[in-house]
């Protein structure tokens, strides 16, 4: 995913105004101002965190939003890693979807993707789900917030394991 | 448990109209929707009630800092190990 500066900024301000559409919280911004952090090596980091909305069984579940943007070019921007993930402590269950240490998935699996699911938490079958790639944080956090809205646990044997 | 989800049709029923009318609330990005298939949508209860209340979200205004921290994405993973080349 290849995308120009002001293109970033009106991506996380979507992903934000969708995220408070669907009725959930977005937890660490207090005021009106969101954004890219720009760190040492002069990637952009996007670290979002949410809450479904406010019931007795959301009080211990998050969605977190993660990636880590590149320079590849003159206000050019390529989407390296990403970590879309929903842990539900009430029910027990965390699903992510991940894109990091591509090298290394590409020579063990032939894949630059995978998906994490744990129910309940903290013990996988499998450490390395197959995950079709996500499109971007939008895509995740539906289907993310569709995990969560149905109220089921997440059957993880269903998933195809990598390992 | 309840339900924290309707369909368009008990959208449809709460609102007194057509589901066709529900459908373009949801094509036109208005009506706040997950699309799971293309035949399964479905509308979050606390979506459905907050739009129905008139609420719109303030659209951020977003910036770029520079920042000390770091994402560690993957950390504490198992990762994937090398496997041995095969031969002969």
């Amino acid at each position: 995913m290849i995308a120009t500066t002001d293109r970033l900024l009106d991506y996380l301000a979507d992903l934000v105004e969708r995220i408070e559409r669907y009725g959930a919280v977005v937890l660490q911004t207090d005021d009106d101002e969101l954004g890219w952090g720009n760190d040492d090596r002069g990637d952009l980091l996007m670290d979002v965190r949410a809450r479904p909305p406010l019931t007795v069984r959301s009080r211990s579940v998050q969605l977190t939003f993660q990636e880590r943007w590149e320079p590849v070019g003159r206000d050019t921007w390529f989407r390296r890693e990403y970590s879309y993930e929903l842990r539900d402590h009430v029910r027990d269950y965390r699903r992510a979807f991940h894109r990091h240490d591509e090298a290394r998935f590409v020579r063990t699996f032939d894949v630059v993707t995978h998906e994490h699911c744990e129910a309940p938490m903290g013990r996988a079958a499998c450490a390395h789900y197959y995950c079709a790639p996500v499109a971007s944080a939008m895509d995740a956090l539906e289907r993310l917030y569709d995990v969560w809205l149905t109220g089921a646990i997440p059957d993880c044997s269903a998933l195809r394991c990598l390992d | 448990m309840n339900r924290l989800y309707y369909t368009p049709r008990e959208v449809a029923d709460a609102l007194a109209i057509s589901d066709d009318a529900v459908l373009d609330l949801i094509n036109r990005g208005d009506l706040p929707a997950i699309r799971v298939s293309p035949r399964i949508i479905r509308v979050p209860i606390a979506a459905f009630d907050l739009w129905r209340s008139g609420f719109r979200p303030v659209r951020r205004t977003v910036t770029i800092r520079k920042t000390t921290g770091t994402l560690a994405i993957g950390e504490g993973e198992v990762l994937p190990g090398p496997r041995e080349r095969v031969t002969g």
